[in-house]
């Protein structure tokens, strides 16, 4: 998988989530950035990613997690 | 309603549908929420559960891990919010923590946890009358022990298997405690991936995200029976569906019931609708078959589990399923939102699921052997409470049929209800009524004057209390049979009015026409004048189910309250001005009489037999 593609994907994830449409991620985006971010739907976020990209993080990784950057950076050292 | 069908139940799909308005003149319900782990993704998952059952649900989600705080203390969020419904959701992760940290006697583990969960019901019952609903554990994967570890006591798998059942045992003292086997739905799933360590780790979470539309339907299910949302009868089709084959082609040796062939899975779904029978659902037949044809296989094959004394209503003929499944709805008297069909075949299955509104039709499988499964997974026979009479259901309707084939040779009514010799019951609460009494304040429907579903602790507390409550319920047998508890009345005491209010009058429809509410109106009014109370009131609450009983007041000579608000009405009449009406009925310790007469009372009124019609919900 690409960059792109990852960043693409993991867009549509959180449009999903967060139900809007309107979402751009960047590698600064952070919990702030988005609207309705907050440890609830964090976890749903986890969750759908890990479902999405057919993988699975550590608690440890997705406790370190800060920015969209920190996700997608993850998502390519596992995704195949 | 999502009985029939659980692919929504996706946890995306939920949280969505959570997001769009409760519904419109939904029943309001307040939910109390008490866990040791985070509820907040379970929030949104039971108001969409519930809204698609027509309830606008509200929560009170408690202190995190505070639930013995919110219990014990009178003045808490959870007391304040004046919850209907507590939900109490406790994690094996929890459980598993303090039997690590536990420095006492290990033995006792078990009984200490339990003795906590209890007297924590215990608080929440000294202050509300509301139905507790109680999780399990789900049994941990780690094994000291391996498998010798269920020869050792005081292994971590023995403390909490003993702790569950506990619960179950201590449970059954407590009527108003619900057990939501979480266990059960975990080992269903599979507990390695229903329990999720790392998200419990993250975010306090019972389980994994997928599994939690799981949880909230568990306890949806068991709420809404608490409410009496629950079914009460099964329709069943015969060929395909009881036995493999078709018996009018087949013939009664051709059909497959056999236990060695393909035929065994019949018979074992068979023996799961005989305890459903047993623990008090209707059972009835409908099938497109020649009626004697059909019965000859109840009568004479050998490998027939259900026989006809299980089949309350026997319906075989060539007309179409619905028109036969109305018919079956008029000689029982029950909603059709109470009732599951069951049919192997999709087309009959469509019919009845587009003629039919409310019938729950669920899909069953090709496979014979899987229907059980199927039914399982939806859990239709979730039920709040259970009672030895429930076993005579089926009885009852057979009864029935043998007094309306007499009633048929009678002259008039009045002779008829003579013959049938009628005894009566009545008695104020007592302990060995009680189940059965909450069980007929959660079933009734449609006469029902007020629809309070008051709790099994409820009636407790009423029960004792006869400075505030005279609650007193009728049982009725006749010669032909015995119709058990069909009759309650809770009258509220107001001294300082001289006056009684009817708080709720309930019967049960299989006894209208026979003078059992007169008998019950002359019982409350025998009440009001030995007690020196001057008149007696009482209301109507509408709701889509009792329309039949909207007049029942009038008939009885109450007067109207012009000045009542909104939809319900209100009623009231003097002791002094009520005519004890003339009934067919002896009371069972008062074999003398053969009608309820008032001492004191005149007794002058013609026979009034039963409510003026019994109008039906659509």
């Amino acid at each position: 998988m690409t960059q792109l593609e990852i960043k693409q994907k993991l867009t549509d994830i959180f449009r999903n989530v967060f139900d809007n449409n309107a979402i751009e991620i960047s590698d600064a985006t952070t919990a702030a950035d988005i609207e309705g971010w907050d440890s609830l739907t964090h976890v749903n976020l986890i969750v759908a990613v890990e479902k999405g990209f057919h993988v699975s993080f550590t608690t440890k990784e997705v406790m370190a997690l800060q920015t969209a950057g920190d996700l997608m950076r993850l998502i390519a050292s596992r995704a195949t | 309603m999502l009985k029939n069908d659980r692919s929504g139940l996706g946890y995306a799909q939920l949280v969505k549908k959570a997001k769009s308005a409760p519904p419109e003149n939904g029943l309001p319900l307040k939910m109390a929420l008490l866990a040791d782990v985070s509820t907040q993704h379970l929030v949104p998952l039971l108001k969409a559960i519930f809204a698609g059952n027509g309830v606008a649900l509200e929560v009170y989600e408690g202190g995190f891990d505070a639930t013995e705080l919110e219990a014990y203390n009178a003045q808490s969020g959870l007391y304040t919010f004046q919850p209907q419904v507590i939900v109490i959701l406790q994690s094996v992760m929890k459980l598993k923590a303090k039997f690590h940290d536990a420095s006492g006697d290990r033995a006792s583990f078990s009984q200490t946890e339990a003795g906590k969960i209890e007297a924590v019901w215990k608080a929440i019952q000294s202050r509300v009358h509301v139905p507790i609903i109680q999780s399990t554990f789900v049994l941990p994967p780690e094994r000291a022990f391996g498998n010798y570890g269920l020869k050792v006591p005081d292994t971590l798998q023995g403390a909490v298997s003993e702790v569950n059942r506990e619960i179950s045992l201590r449970a059954r003292s407590h009527p108003s405690v619900f057990i939501n086997d979480i266990d059960h739905i975990a080992a269903w799933v599979g507990r390695r991936n229903f329990l999720d360590e790392k998200l419990y780790a993250i975010a306090k979470t019972l389980c994994a995200l997928e599994f939690l539309p799981d949880v909230a339907q568990n306890i949806a299910d068991i709420a809404l029976a608490s409410i009496g949302r629950a079914v009460k009868c099964v329709i069943l089709d015969l060929d395909g569906t009881l036995w493999g084959g078709v018996v009018g082609e087949d013939g009664l040796d051709g059909i497959g019931l056999g236990d060695l062939d393909p035929g065994g899975a019949y018979r074992h779904f068979q023996f799961f609708l005989r305890e459903l029978s047993r623990r008090g659902i209707i059972l009835a037949v409908c099938s497109k078959n020649n009626e004697t044809t059909a019965r000859e296989v109840f009568q004479k094959h050998t490998s027939m589990v259900l026989k006809e004394e299980h089949i309350a209503v026997f319906i075989a003929n060539w007309e179409d399923k619905a028109t036969n499944i109305k018919r079956i709805r008029e000689k029982l008297n029950i909603g059709f939102d109470s009732m599951v069909f069951l049919d192997d075949n999709p087309f009959e299955r469509n019919l009845v699921r587009q003629l039919i509104p409310g019938i729950i039709v669920p899909e069953l499988p090709e496979d014979p052997g899987l229907y059980l499964r199927a039914l399982a997974e939806l859990n239709l026979f979730e039920t709040a409470s259970h009672s030895s009479l429930d076993a005579e259901r089926n009885k009852f309707f057979q009864d029935q049929e043998k007094r309306e084939a007499e009633q048929k040779e009678y002259a008039s009514i009045e002779e008829y209800l003579c013959s049938l010799q009628t005894a009566a019951d009545f008695r104020r609460f007592e302990p060995a009524t009680l189940s059965r009494v909450a069980q007929l304040i959660q079933r009734s429907n449609q006469f029902n004057l007020t629809t309070r579903r008051h709790s099994a602790a409820d009636c407790e507390a009423m029960m004792k209390d006869d400075r505030q409550f005279h609650p007193f319920s009728i049982g009725i047998k006749d010669r032909c049979g015995d119709f058990g508890l069909i009759n309650v009345v809770i009258l509220k005491l107001h001294p300082a009015e001289s006056r009684i209010e009817i708080d709720t009058f309930i019967m049960s429809c299989r006894v209208l026409q026979r003078g059992v509410e007169q008998f019950a109106m002359n019982k409350v009014f025998e009440f009001a004048q030995r007690g020196s109370f001057k008149t007696v009131s009482g209301c109507y609450i509408p709701t889509a189910k009792n329309a039949m009983v909207e007049n029942f007041y009038t008939q009885f000579g109450f007067l109207r309250d012009a000045n009542a608000p909104g939809p319900e009405t209100r009623w009231s009449l003097d002791t002094a001005s009520y005519v004890p009406r003339k009934v067919f009925i002896r009371e069972a310790n008062n074999p003398e009489g053969i009608e309820s007469s008032s001492p004191g009372l005149a007794d002058s009124q013609r026979p009034t037999l039963g409510t003026s019609k019994g109008v039906h919900q659509p």
